[in-house]
């Protein structure tokens, strides 16, 4: 609770923190066209591959024959499933035995399968994927979640999966294509009993693809470097932040692994390495030539975020308190090599443990399918929020209440779930929000407005979680009187090493513009850990090195006052006045507006540069107090934001449109106040998205994507985002720098447009609530 | 290749380095590299022969001149070539990005004429003759660097992958009209699509930008 075991984590006084405009350190790289991504990289003498991609939903092949794509003019060379040098990858040889880097089988539309051709150009590599003879065994697939889980469904894993980390606690043996799992608190039978209603309802968490902007891609070469003995360096880039990994593919080591680049892209979500940034190096040691290998878009369409379920039974009393919470939910496992994070790893956290109500029950059925990969689809975890923001939703309609009363009755204090006081940010949030909206709440179906159309509100409140658990190894330098800041980047779009710098700035008595941020991929600093739940936690980290770094200056300033280095040879430079900081100590000084002077009287001073000549260095390893998202899982609360939304639904078209958008969030304390903007401009916007226009579709008959591209699959573009109020409080009850938490992904939503178009026309629609299912939904199609 | 050091630019120094980067693009083509089996030939009447007598029926690539960001610039290209994977590869300007392949999402757009167009869509040997201007052309022009320091400022970006393309749209934009309302902003953009919803951020930076540039105007006129 709040940055108190910290330096300086009760400061009052901020030049730095909290400034607008400061540009980004990489942002003109970035709005000029110099930023190099993975899929930019072009070398000269340069190869191309291509991954074989399944055609079918779930399929084996049988027998494969290059001969003829062999011979096609500029092929170089063609990798098989088969080949030794393939076997070799992807093996660890500590645990569990995986699936192969490669192999026959395909288990979605589109996955790599088989074969890898390398030739002169991408036509060329086409070309030849299309000269293949290829005799297919076409499996049972499942793309239907629900339908998965029946008795009668396929089985669509051909291997058992090694559990891992993120895999269900085992409620019961794995059956068919389900996994199970259930997670219980107190005794729902007690809490049902106790309650004067119950409610019944569902929510379908709609699936979302393509979240990253860039489609992924590598180019790899292997280049003797003189100074690194007799093997070659390899040379990766497009796969930023996983250069380790890759090295430890190719049982290269980290010195010898080389990636210069910085820009990752958007990662939202889709956190996993696509083969296509792994295979390079491989292709490149085989032809002695840089190998390309790129995702098209439509290939991108890989990762979807697991669609769920989630059926729910809630009894509450005739005040609207719950007593009883019983939740059944179906989630997409996706294929072999997902992650179920976002799926049953959030039963350990949740709405419900905001909820004073101790009576929970979470069962799960995970069902596999072919629908697509799921690396950490963690954005879930806020989403599924939504099941408790639809509770208290559904009882204020019950009882004729505003949802913001049901909210404040139900959710706990900071301590506990028996904790009956208000958490001090959730009641900040929410007295801000009422006035920021003119929050005036009314039944579902009863406003009308004056164009004819209905009016719908909705509320929704989340943790301001920094759930980030990293570590941290910060370094500064004072180099030739300026403050180097060495970090490996990467840049993700978070402007999480601008936050780092803007803290040791403040530190150190600096501007923003004085510190220089070395990017080096060498270097073991990396600011990722989360999003900016991860920046402020880093920037903690690196506000403990800055005041080691300040502690060391003033030594040294002391020591050079002194005792000043000799005068320069042949006298140079003319007598030097008199160093005002001589015959004090350290603990007299600080570093004011760049200089270094005198606590009691700051006119005494000198700048930075010249009070000490040395280079001095500070390191700091560690990480933040843990944040009680990872000690109370909901169970403790801190920092709160709440999001409101306004629609307006016309009945005769089934047009929806979001007046407005109000966002009140208590990050703590506000590092970067331009970039926290954006971020809630993206979440609102994405959540958006998922509500109103995206929408994953299969052909159930073949398993195949009818819609994995950007024309079909729809975003929100410029004309269609609404106007987002916004307002920031500062509680500091966060415990990264200063008392900040962040926002990171916790407003992202399924529900809040949704809940609004209920208030509006008093029907429920599931996400995306487009034209026609409003009319069908109102009977009128 | 750039050095991940030297990516801290300032509105300066990027200046700087795109302008370096369109001086060095070549002029004329001093070697014909034939894109089927990588032999590479000092004329273009060499690699047609080649084609006669080893890629008996392929079409061999063909020479464009193509007037970018003020400069002709001779291209060996294979005539299906797009405009986009022209520019990359071979031209080394990678401020027109790939993202759908589709025209749909903006990021690949230069201007042609004075127009905004989608380079992933325009075919290469559609160009020749006609002014092309990318990202880099406007970053090198000094008259735009209110509109890319505007953009930096208020994070007109977050991943950072999209954010030429808007850039370009917004050039395209106001010099059809210096002083846009935030409307007009909006539709000028709409055909760019952000995944990161960075879109309010355009229509601050361009309003900047816009007030900064008629500062700019009076003060030196």
């Amino acid at each position: 609770m709040a940055d108190i075991v910290g330096v300086n984590g009760q400061r009052e006084d901020f030049r730095v923190v909290g400034k607008h405009n400061l540009p980004g350190k990489l942002s003109y790289a970035l709005a000029t066209g110099i930023a190099k991504f993975g899929m930019d990289y072009v070398l000269p003498n340069m190869l191309h591959a291509k991954f074989l991609r399944c055609p079918y939903a779930n399929a084996k092949i049988v027998k494969l024959d290059t001969t003829k794509a062999r011979a096609l003019p500029g092929v170089v060379d063609i990798v098989t499933w088969e080949d030794e040098d393939i076997k070799k990858l992807g093996q660890n040889p500590f645990g569990p035995p995986s699936r192969p880097y490669l192999d026959n089988w395909g288990d979605q539309e589109g996955a790599e399968v088989g074969c890898i051709v390398v030739a002169e150009d991408e036509d060329i590599c086409e070309e030849a994927l299309r000269l293949l003879d290829i005799e297919w065994e076409v499996l049972g697939h499942v793309v239907d979640t629900l339908k998965g889980r029946e008795d009668d469904a396929p089985v669509v894993r051909q291997v058992q999966e090694p559990k891992d980390m993120f895999s269900p606690p085992p409620a019961k043996e794995k059956k068919g294509n389900v996994s199970y799992a259930v997670t219980t608190q107190g005794d729902i039978e007690k809490g049902f009993a106790e309650a004067d209603h119950i409610i019944e309802y569902k929510l379908m968490l709609p699936a979302f693809a393509s979240h990253m902007p860039n489609p992924p891609a590598s180019v790899a070469w292997w280049e003797k470097n003189p100074y690194h003995g007799e093997e070659p360096d390899l040379h990766i880039e497009g796969a930023v932040q996983r250069r380790e990994n890759i090295g430890r593919m190719y049982g290269v080591s980290n010195e010898k692994t080389i990636q210069e680049g910085l820009f990752q892209g958007g990662k939202y979500c889709d956190w996993g390495m696509r083969k296509s940034q792994e295979i390079t190096p491989l292709l490149a040691k085989r032809t002695g030539r840089p190998v390309r290998c790129a995702n098209t878009r439509e290939e991108t369409f890989d990762f979807l975020m697991n669609e769920r379920f989630m059926y729910l039974k809630v009894g509450f009393t005739k005040d609207g308190l719950i007593t009883a919470i019983d939740d059944f939910s179906v989630a997409d496992n996706g294929v072999y090599g997902s992650s179920s994070f976002g799926a049953a790893n959030d039963q350990g956290y949740g709405p419900y443990y905001t909820f004073k109500c101790p009576n929970i029950r979470q069962q799960m059925d995970v069902v596999d399918t072919n629908r697509g990969k799921m690396y950490l689809s963690g954005q879930h975890c806020p989403f599924n929020w939504d099941s408790g923001t639809m509770a208290i939703y559904l009882i204020a309609e019950k009882l004729g209440k505003d949802p913001i009363d049901i909210a404040l009755l139900n959710v706990h204090g900071p301590d506990s779930q028996e904790d009956n006081t208000v958490t001090p940010s959730f009641a900040a949030c929410i007295e801000a929000g009422k006035k920021m909206m003119n929050w005036n709440w009314h039944p579902a179906g009863t406003k009308k407005l004056e164009d004819g159309r209905m009016h719908g509100a909705s509320f929704r409140y989340q943790i301001c979680p920094r759930h980030a658990f990293s570590g941290y190894d910060c370094k500064l330098e004072l180099r030739n009187g300026v403050v180097h800041l060495p970090t490996q980047g990467p840049c993700t779009g978070i402007f999480a090493v601008e936050c780092n710098a803007m803290v040791v700035a403040e530190e150190l008595g600096l501007e923003y513009e004085d510190i220089a941020i070395d990017f080096d991929f060498r270097e073991k600093f990396t600011p990722v850990g989360g999003g900016s739940d991860g920046s402020t936690a880093s920037s903690w980290a690196m506000k403990e090195c800055a005041n080691i770094l300040k502690q060391k200056i003033l030594e040294s300033a002391i020591k050079q006052a002194d005792n000043p280095p000799p005068p320069g040879m042949f006298g140079f430079g003319g007598p030097k006045k008199e160093n005002p900081l001589k015959g004090h100590k350290p603990e007299d000084l600080d570093i004011i507006n760049g200089n270094v002077c005198l606590k009691d009287d700051p006119s005494q001073g000198i700048p930075l540069a010249e009070a000490t000549s040395e280079n001095i260095f500070a390191t700091y390893s560690g990480r933040p107090p843990a944040a009680i998202w990872t000690l109370g899982m909901g169970k403790k609360l801190d920092t709160m934001n709440t999001v409101y939304c306004e629609v307006a639904v016309d009945t005769d078209t089934g047009e929806v449109e979001i007046l407005r958008f109000g966002a009140v969030a208590d990050p703590g304390k506000v590092l970067r106040p331009t970039s926290l903007e954006s971020q809630i401009d993206q979440v609102l916007y994405f959540s958006q998205g998922c509500q109103l226009l995206e929408e994953f579709v299969y052909d159930e008959k073949t398993g195949v994507r009818l819609n994995n591209n950007m024309i079909d699959y729809k975003k929100p573009t410029t004309l269609d985002v609404p106007h987002i109020d916004k307002q920031y409080l500062e509680t500091r009850a966060g415990n990264a720098a200063y008392g900040a938490s962040g926002i990171s992904h916790s407003m992202a939503n399924t529900h809040a447009v949704i809940i609004a178009i209920h208030n509006a026309i008093g029907v429920w629609v599931d996400p995306p609530a487009t034209p026609d299912k409003i009319l069908k939904a109102l009977g009128k199609a | 290749m750039t050095d991940a050091k030297d990516m801290t630019f300032t509105l300066e120094t990027a200046h700087v380095k795109v302008s370096e980067m369109i001086g060095a693009i070549p002029t004329t083509l001093s070697e014909y590299r034939c894109p089927l089996c990588g032999k590479i030939f000092g004329s273009y009447a060499d690699i047609k022969q080649h084609y006669a007598v080893e890629h008996v029926g392929a079409i061999p690539p063909t020479t464009v001149v193509l007037n970018l960001n003020g400069k002709n610039c001779e291209v060996l290209i294979e005539p299906h070539w797009t405009l986009k994977r022209t520019l990359q590869f071979r031209l080394g300007l990678t401020g027109a990005k790939h993202m759908c392949d589709k025209g749909v999402c903006g990021s690949c757009t230069v201007i042609m004429d004075g127009r905004a167009v989608l380079s992933c869509q325009m075919l290469a040997v559609e160009c020749e003759g006609h002014a092309i201007q990318t990202v880099e052309g406007i970053a090198a022009d000094p008259k735009w660097k209110p509109l890319v320091d505007a953009y930096c400022r208020w994070d007109a970006m977050q991943c950072g992958y999209c954010t030429p393309g808007f850039l370009v749209s917004a050039k395209a934009l106001l010099d059809k009209n210096p002083n846009p309302t935030e409307q007009e902003i909006k539709e000028a953009l709409s055909g760019n699509i952000c995944i990161c919803g960075t879109y309010p951020r355009h229509a601050q930076a361009i309003l900047e930008a816009v007030e900064r540039m008629s500062e700019g105007a009076v003060t030196n006129g």
